[in-house]
């Protein structure tokens, strides 16, 4: 068979050897469209893949592709893709197409920049479809160069700053991944994930590469306390490169902690999964509160992404599969309405010239089309029903209200924390509408004669995001029919491997249900 | 009729078509389409008119030919096992809701095109329109909560553009906002109701979680029993409280008056308020297990009510008087909702809609036709009007029909309304409820109230000599407003209240500019509005008068169609008495003609007393005037409340996450000031920083 997923992967980057010899005239036409066009193909590949040959009620691999690399060592070129990294790589796709479309005005060295988009292009997908621990450790830290490189040379003020922290925190932190790939490999003698997630590991085991690998994509999803580099990360990278790191880079931690994490030690995700719940309410409350107080646009928004990272954390922390189900949802939907509003903010920044909310103002009168484009992708992410969103955040509640995992008081608690998040959300985005767009122009710092409506490129962007942010929004089961038979699967084996009562050892023991966990037919009787 | 049972999901589809096509329009030919009034306009009306007419039909269905209840749903959303499904119900209250929506929205949407004539921005309000139109309906067929929750929160979204509809105005600007904000802390209540009902239930259906709830309380399966039944049922009701302005969420509702006044009698008065009604009714059967609640439910529309109205008795905006009066109107709905009167709630939600949006739009007109003979600031402000009947003669009438028919004067339709809630609680106290006797004296004390404060406006505003053009009254507002008293004794023709000489004649003095500045402009007399305006007026008066007529206590139709499902009714069926309600009406009607006496007693035979009793009772009257003082309340505690949390929570961030992080990653390493040498950005010392790290961990797994 044609070897979709290598294709796929490594498209892009055999592409862009192309670009050194292209015309820089006219700004880099050349070397836009080209970048264009690959990225493209590249996206309708993900989609002829999808469509010809993904069964979506098949719960495993699909389109698997393993050749021995270097036996030695029994590195493999593994690739392969199931419910967890179809929605993902197809959303890295669409996600990079139009990263590609707003990096329309990018003229300063434009060769270098195309070549990098296309180089994380691979670095991307990549991380979404290998199947083995080192390969994916290598993509991983494929991606985090041209991360480093877009920032440090396209950034703001701050770019070497944030740069370097963005890549010492992710670099730093990604060193775990490849210690529990070899002491997994001890153990198992495999680095392929799907016999690695076939092992029963030692419980000690497990409590450690689960640390681990939390940690390090803790850092990328983010969680609080290892945020901080996210908000000086976006708060300098130029639109294009917010779009991606908001769209996919951070889906790849909660992606990672979807397929190591909970895949490989169902106990140990069981004896954290309180945990996770609780840093997934400080993620929302906390960032939302800080989002509120945050006076700089790119922060503001980088905040507000932190907020709804931590529903992806609940989701996941409910053991249900309405929960784990939501936050793969979440992080579509977030990934579409995340890279929707960097975008305008980038468009926004472009006509006011600054970031500092305070000298903004009455912009509305001049530019209706901005405006009406930044409230429907502002009301996108505070949940407004009718986009994705809200779908999403619904399951997850819905997915922790209904666990069986836990105790009532846990579960009340936890519902009525994450809910706050519903009353905080408006706040800040609501402020933001306002202080930018509402009143009369501050002529102090903005120019009149800057403030040009949207172009027919941007309208087209966003239009691309909306459609599906509402598809999804009005009919969900469109998009989580691509995953659920992998998520559910996930969660029932995972149910039927645990051991019974290993949560008594907790030192958080109590928020569980004593009866926890179930045995599987009792499960399917449930009404 | 079977066939319009079965179509009931096109009408919110009409509307919403409607609201596409302009909303696209402006989005990608912005001049082109702004231009396009007739077609925008028509196409809106046009099909709002095809969702009345279908409404109608479905109405006919209900009412007369008297179908069965038809509900179609089909799967949304799936996980595992669990499914969530979607679809719409038509029942007798879903059709009784669609005809008052659509019929209120076709006329208001008529009016808009003489109101919003002048507006650069006229395409886009009918957009707005027709999507509020659409998500409205979508609400009112919801068979489910959570579909319920997804229209509730859209209307809010529309409610909260169409107040920021004149976005360069301040007051818009922040009213929006504290609408969708305070409704969110509502809907955040509902969203954990309805999830503590579903993880109890497993259901969202609206019949299905009360019988499963009783079943299951019944037989003590519930963590907690009553008590969380009651505290579920409240959270659900906090939805309610927020969407229909009921104490303390209420707040929003009179800022929401920044809007143009077609949005306040179509969403702020006729339809989206009434929605939390319309949810209490849905949700009847769950409250009604839980006597709790339903005391809460009461106690809450009572206090409202009152609250509403006495802040009413001393606004002197025309708009924010209505608006506070709505706030009334919804607490007697609800009321009569705790108090199990679920007929009369609905009620009077259907006559109040017709006779509230009639009063709003009316102001709309008066409005309308200040801003031409006063400046922009004075416009909405009763103390500048006075004499407009001369003027205005279909305004005034039909304003004056409305305030007989809020007054409860018979046999106008909100006598009947308002006296079957009276008639509840008066029962309900007999019956040996003694709360309810409480609720029944603060009720009527509102139906007092009510005829003062709504006669006052028609007064004030219609009656007497015109003002708009006497500088000095113009210079005491301003000179009033300044004082924090913003009631003063404006001169009334020759007859010159008694202490009113003393600010006239001070305010001669100061005036020079202040007149010369208006003689300056090109302002003319008041005058009556197009047919496009007064054309809703007359035609909803008709309701106004005659509605009440389906609710008679001795022949109720409407509670014959409208009633909660069987197995729920709160208490039997109650035999009509004539002295029962001789004396519940006699009383009422008795505080009415009270209250219109002495309106007309202060503002048109003595006008300098108002101002002088004000004086007397000054801390009463500042309580009313400053609304209780909540505005000021929510202000320190919430607003500063919560920047002064978020900063906190920013400078936690950036000083200590940030600063520990950084230094714990770092220190050992780098001594503090790690990054500033990093800059340099040497690869071959990442590298070794890399291969070290591996080294050791891989050493440190190893020895497990």
């Amino acid at each position: 068979m044609f070897p979709w997923l290598s294709v796929i992967v490594l498209l892009p980057l055999v592409a862009s050897v192309v670009i050194p010899f292209l015309s820089e005239k006219d700004g880099g036409k050349q070397i836009k469209w080209f970048t264009l066009v690959v990225s493209l193909v590249d996206f309708l590949l993900m989609v002829a893949a999808f469509y010809l040959y993904y069964d979506p009620t098949n719960p495993g691999m699909q389109l698997v592709e393993r050749y021995v690399w270097i036996p030695q060592i029994g590195l493999e070129w593994s690739v392969g893709v199931d419910g967890l990294a179809m929605p993902l790589l197809l959303l890295t796709g669409f996600i990079t197409t139009l990263a590609v479309l707003a990096s329309w005005p990018v003229t300063l060295r434009p060769k270098f920049f195309f070549f990098l988009m296309l180089a994380m292009l691979t670095g991307m997908a990549g991380v979404f479809l290998v199947q083995d621990m080192i390969l994916f450790f290598l993509f991983w830290e494929l991606e985090l160069i041209p991360v480093y490189l877009l920032l440090a040379i396209w950034g703001g003020y701050g770019r070497l700053y944030a740069a370097t922290k963005f890549i010492l925190y992710t670099a730093l932190s990604s060193l775990f991944i490849l210690a529990v790939a070899l002491a997994l490999y001890f153990q198992a003698g495999t680095f392929n994930m799907v016999e690695l997630s076939n092992q029963v590991y030692p419980f000690e085991l497990q409590i450690l590469c689960f640390i681990g690998l939390f940690i390090a994509y803790a850092v990328k999803l983010p969680v609080f306390p290892f945020h901080t580099w996210l908000p000086d990360a976006h708060g300098e990278a130029t639109a294009p490169v917010h779009m991606l790191l908001a769209g996919i880079l951070l889906k790849m931690g909660g992606y990672a902690l979807i397929r190591m994490n909970v895949g490989f030690f169902p106990d140990a995700t069981q004896y954290f999964a309180p945990v996770l719940i609780g840093l997934g309410i400080i993620n929302i409350i906390y960032a939302a509160l800080t989002s509120f107080a945050q006076g700089n646009l790119k922060r503001k928004i980088a905040y507000s992404s932190i907020s709804h990272m931590g529903f992806v954390l609940i989701g996941i922390g409910s053991l249900t599969e309405i929960g784990m189900s939501g936050a793969m949802l979440q992080m579509v939907s977030h990934g579409l309405i995340g890279a929707s509003l960097f975008f305008l903010v980038g468009a926004t920044y472009d006509r006011t010239h600054t970031l500092i909310l305070k000298r903004m103002g009455g912009i509305a009168q001049k530019m209706p089309r901005i405006f009406a484009m930044f409230t429907a992708c502002s009301f996108a992410s505070l949940a407004l029903p009718g986009m994705s969103g809200f779908v999403a955040e619904l399951m997850i509640f819905v997915g922790m209200a209904t666990s069986d995992a836990y105790s009532t008081e846990f579960k009340t608690v936890v519902v009525l924390l994450a809910a706050i998040g519903v009353i905080l959300t408006p706040i800040y985005l609501l402020s933001m509408l306002r202080e930018i767009f509402y009143t009369k122009i501050n002529h102090e710092f903005i120019h009149e004669e800057d403030l040009i409506d949207a172009e027919p490129r941007e309208v087209f962007v966003i239009a691309a995001l909306l459609v599906p942010i509402f598809g999804i929004g009005l009919y969900p089961k469109l998009t989580t029919d691509l995953y659920d038979a992998t998520t559910t699967a996930l969660v029932q084996t995972n149910r039927a491997r645990l051991e019974p009562n290993a949560q008594q050892t907790t030192p958080w023991r109590l928020v569980y249900s004593p009866n926890y966990p179930n045995k599987p037919e009792q499960v399917s009787q449930k009404p | 009729m079977e066939l319009a049972y079965q179509l009931a999901w096109l009408i919110p589809l009409y509307p919403l078509l409607a609201a596409t096509i302009v909303g696209l329009g402006l989005v990608f030919f912005k001049e082109g389409m702004a231009r396009q009034r007739v077609f925008a306009a028509g196409l809106s009306i046009g099909l709002i008119g095809v969702a009345l007419l279908h409404s109608l039909v479905i109405a006919a269905g209900a009412f007369v030919a008297h179908l069965k209840p038809f509900t179609w749903t089909a799967v949304w959303a799936q996980a595992g096992t669990f499914t969530l499904s979607m679809g719409y119900v038509v029942d007798n209250l879903a059709a009784l809701m669609l005809v008052i929506v659509t019929s209120v929205a076709f006329l208001v949407m008529i009016y808009s095109h003489g109101y919003m004539d002048h507006d650069p921005s006229y395409v886009r309000f009918f957009a707005y329109l027709s999507l509020f139109s659409s998500s409205m309906l979508g609400l009112v067929i919801s068979p489910n909560l959570v579909q319920v929750y997804i229209f509730w929160e859209l209307v809010g979204m529309c409610s909260y553009l169409l107040i920021g509809f004149w976005f360069y105005k301040k007051g818009a600007a922040d009213a929006c906002q504290k609408a969708f904000v305070v409704n969110r802390v509502g809907d955040f209540g509902l969203l954990l109701g309805i999830l503590g009902l579903f993880a109890i239930t497993q259901s969202f259906e609206f019949n299905t979680i009360a019988e499963v709830l009783r079943e299951r309380l019944t037989a003590g399966e519930i963590f907690g029993g009553a008590l969380t039944v009651t505290i579920l049922s409240i959270l659900v009701f906090l939805g309610p409280m927020s969407k229909s302005a009921q104490f303390p969420l209420h707040v929003w509702l009179p800022d929401a008056m920044e809007g143009p006044t077609p949005i306040s009698a179509l969403i702020h008065a006729a339809t989206m308020v009434a929605a939390g009604v319309f949810l209490t009714a849905r949700m009847f059967p769950v409250f009604v297990g839980s006597p709790e609640t339903m005391g809460f439910i009461a106690w809450i529309g009572g206090i409202t009510a009152v609250v509403g109205a006495t802040i009413a008795l001393t606004q002197m905006d025309i708009k924010k008087g209505l608006a506070y009066s709505t706030m009334s109107q919804l607490g007697y709905m609800i009321l009569a909702m705790g108090l199990g009167a679920y007929g009369a709630g609905l009620f009077h939600l259907m006559t109040h809609a017709f006779f509230k949006a009639m009063l709003f739009l009316g102001s709309g007109s008066v409005i309308h036709s200040m801003e031409g003979a006063v400046p922009a600031k004075y416009a909405q402000d009763m103390r500048a009007m006075g004499g407009l009947r001369k003027f205005m003669p279909i305004t005034s009438a039909t304003f004056f029909i409305g305030c007989l028919a809020i007054s409860g004067i018979p046999p106008l339709s909100g006598f009947w309304s308002k006296d079957e809630i009276l008639a509840a609680a008066y029962l309900a106290g007999v019956e040996g409820n003694t709360s309810a006797i409480l609720l029944y004296l603060m009720a009527a004390a509102t139906a007092f109230m009510t005829a003062f404060y709504m006669f006052r406006m028609y007064f004030m505003t219609f009656e007497g000599e015109f003002r708009g053009n006497k500088p000095e009254v113009l210079a005491g507002m301003d000179q009033a407003d300044a004082q924090g008293m913003p009631i003063f004794a404006y001169p009334q023709g020759a007859s010159f209240g008694p202490g009113a000489m003393h600010t006239a004649e001070l305010d001669h003095g100061q005036d020079g500019h202040d007149d010369h500045g208006h003689g300056g402009h090109d302002f003319h007399e008041p005058h009556e509005s197009t047919w496009a305006m007064t054309l809703p007026l007359v035609v909803l008066a008709v309701p106004s008068v005659l509605i009440g007529f389906v609710g008679l206590p001795w022949a109720n139709l409407f509670e014959e169609s409208i009633h909660p499902p069987e197995e729920f009714v709160a208490h039997g069926e109650h035999v009509f008495e004539l002295n029962e309600f001789l004396l519940v009406a006699g009383v009422s009607t008795a505080l009415s003609v009270i209250g219109i006496a002495l309106a007309y007693y202060l503002y048109r035979l003595n006008p300098g007393l108002p101002a002088q009793l004000a004086a007397k009772v000054q801390p009463l009257y500042q309580f009313s005037l400053r609304k209780w003082y909540m505005d000021d309340l929510y202000e320190v505690l919430f607003v500063q409340g919560s920047r002064t949390v978020a900063k906190a929570a920013l400078t936690n961030d950036q000083k200590v996450v940030d600063g520990v992080v950084n230094a714990s990653g770092f220190a050992t390493i780098f001594a503090g000031e790690g990054l500033k040498y990093l800059e340099s950005g040497r690869a071959q010392f990442y590298t070794l920083i890399v291969f070290s790290s591996v080294v050791v961990l891989v050493w440190l797994l190893g020895l497990l």
